[in-house]
């Protein structure tokens, strides 16, 4: 049998008496789009990061391809986009993604940064310094910068806060080809559309655990809609 | 290896680009120096006996913006996120960031050292080569836990002070013994001691260097 993508048993994380995570059992198989609806607060982000491996559960066991989210290998298999854009202002697009590229040991980087800087329009701006970037071509080069190496999970935490029309449409067509190739994301948002759009399932996380585990197909948007504002009527 | 090379690679290009920190600490220095040089009338001998702790302020005080500066720009946008989910172990970030930290604190030195011979007009001769063990054994004790205390210091508000309550404390052995070993030197008078006390830097050094290599992981960590 196939190992999941992703296996988190009965995870728990607190920040001292502040309780961010409780109890959450779930699974993710590979090629999987899950999308993770939830009011600020809720600990989306907090799991995105258990996930990624930089932060650690208080309790309970997370299995990335049935192993340590903090290893090496399992951690050059996924990227992360976040309103965190990882990027350096004072280096131009091109010396970031060669930095990245380095750091991940990407093979033909130059045509790599070359792909990925195409598949973001950016390819005009390649020798600018990032610090000259408007807002939403910042966060093309994010999504550039964790194409870069071919992640075979991606974890989004509300990537499309910030994003001009343009950005959105770029991120949303690329997100759709990630999808195609069968890589397993996960995408916090608040945005009801597009998460119906894109996401085969869908998580509804309230008060610390998951509220809804379902999936997109089984349920109309208003259905939804009225458990996500249910939950956030029911954490007030 | 390849990762520590590209994060020194990538902040030596930031650094000639921008020259930040290289131009704060010389700048830093060279105040003193002249303040110093004008200030006091001291006959040369006396000059002589202040000089090294002169030239070891100038050092460790400018090197603190290079210190501050080191994680500043790993905090901006969230580098040091990107750091900690980078597929290397820890003490590759750690080796990185001590590397870049230290050559742009030498290249400063290297820069500052000059105007302190000229203001202080010391005299050159052959032994003046052994302040190079010297400066490099004294900087790189203070950049090895230097580089990782800026570290745990730059994830709270008050970074500069932090920084500055975590490393005087450690690092004031190395620095007084530097101060020491840069005073005989200066002085011309290589003791008996002179290579024992060098050799008491450098195992500090080592100490230093491989505690903060392999507690660097935990740093990173959320």
């Amino acid at each position: 049998m196939l190992l999941p993508a992703l296996e988190l048993t009965k995870v728990s994380k607190d920040f001292g008496r502040i309780i961010a995570l409780r109890n959450i059992d779930l699974t993710i198989q590979s090629g999987e789009f899950v999308s993770i609806l939830g009011r600020n607060g809720a600990g989306k982000t907090t799991l995105l990061n258990i996930i990624s491996g930089v932060s650690k559960p208080s309790s309970g066991l997370v299995e990335l391809y049935g192993g340590d989210p903090a290893d090496t290998e399992n951690k050059s298999k996924l990227a992360v986009i976040s309103h965190e854009v990882f990027l350096y202002n004072n280096l131009t697009a091109t010396e970031n993604l060669e930095y990245y590229a380095s750091i991940y040991g990407v093979k033909d980087a130059e045509q790599r940064i070359k792909d990925v800087l195409q598949s973001v329009e950016l390819m005009h701006r390649r020798f600018d310094l990032v610090g000259t970037f408007s807002r939403g071509m910042t966060q093309r080069l994010t999504i550039a910068r964790a194409l870069l190496h071919e992640p075979s999970l991606l974890l989004l935490d509300e990537p499309f806060t910030g994003l001009d029309q343009l950005a959105i449409g770029i991120l949303i067509s690329l997100l759709r080809k990630q999808k195609e190739l069968g890589r397993t994301i996960l995408l916090t948002t608040h945005d009801l559309h597009t998460a119906k759009e894109l996401s085969q399932r869908y998580l509804i996380l309230e008060k610390h655990r998951i509220l809804h585990d379902g999936l997109m197909a089984d349920t109309n948007p208003d259905e939804i809609r009225q458990k996500y504002f249910s939950s956030d009527r029911s954490g007030e | 290896m390849r990762a520590a090379l590209s994060i020194l690679k990538k902040d030596l290009r930031m650094e000639f680009r921008s020259k930040d920190s290289i131009l704060s600490m010389w700048i830093f220095s060279l105040l003193i120096f002249v303040i110093f040089n004008f200030t006091f009338e001291v006959s040369r001998l006396v000059m002589l006996e202040i000089a090294p702790g002169l030239l070891w302020v100038a050092f460790i005080f400018s090197g603190m913006f290079g210190l501050n500066h080191a994680f500043a720009v790993e905090k901006e946008n969230g580098n040091l996120r990107s750091m900690a989910l980078m597929p290397v172990d820890g003490g590759q970030v750690y080796l990185g960031k001590f590397m870049s930290v230290t050559l742009i604190m030498l290249l400063f030195e290297s820069l500052i050292f000059p105007i302190f011979i000229i203001f202080y007009d010391l005299q050159l001769s052959f032994q003046m080569f052994l302040l190079i063990p010297v400066i490099l054994a004294g900087t790189i004790g203070f950049t090895s836990l230097g580089t990782i205390l800026s570290a745990v210091a730059v994830h709270t508000r008050d970074q500069q002070i932090l920084l500055s309550l975590l490393l005087w404390p450690l690092v004031s052995p190395i620095i007084i013994w530097s101060v020491n070993l840069t005073g005989m030197v200066i002085g011309g008078d290589i003791t008996q001691g002179f290579y024992p006390l060098l050799t008491r830097v450098i195992a500090f050094d080592v100490i230093f260097f491989a505690v903060s290599f392999m507690l660097f992981e935990f740093i990173l960590e959320d």
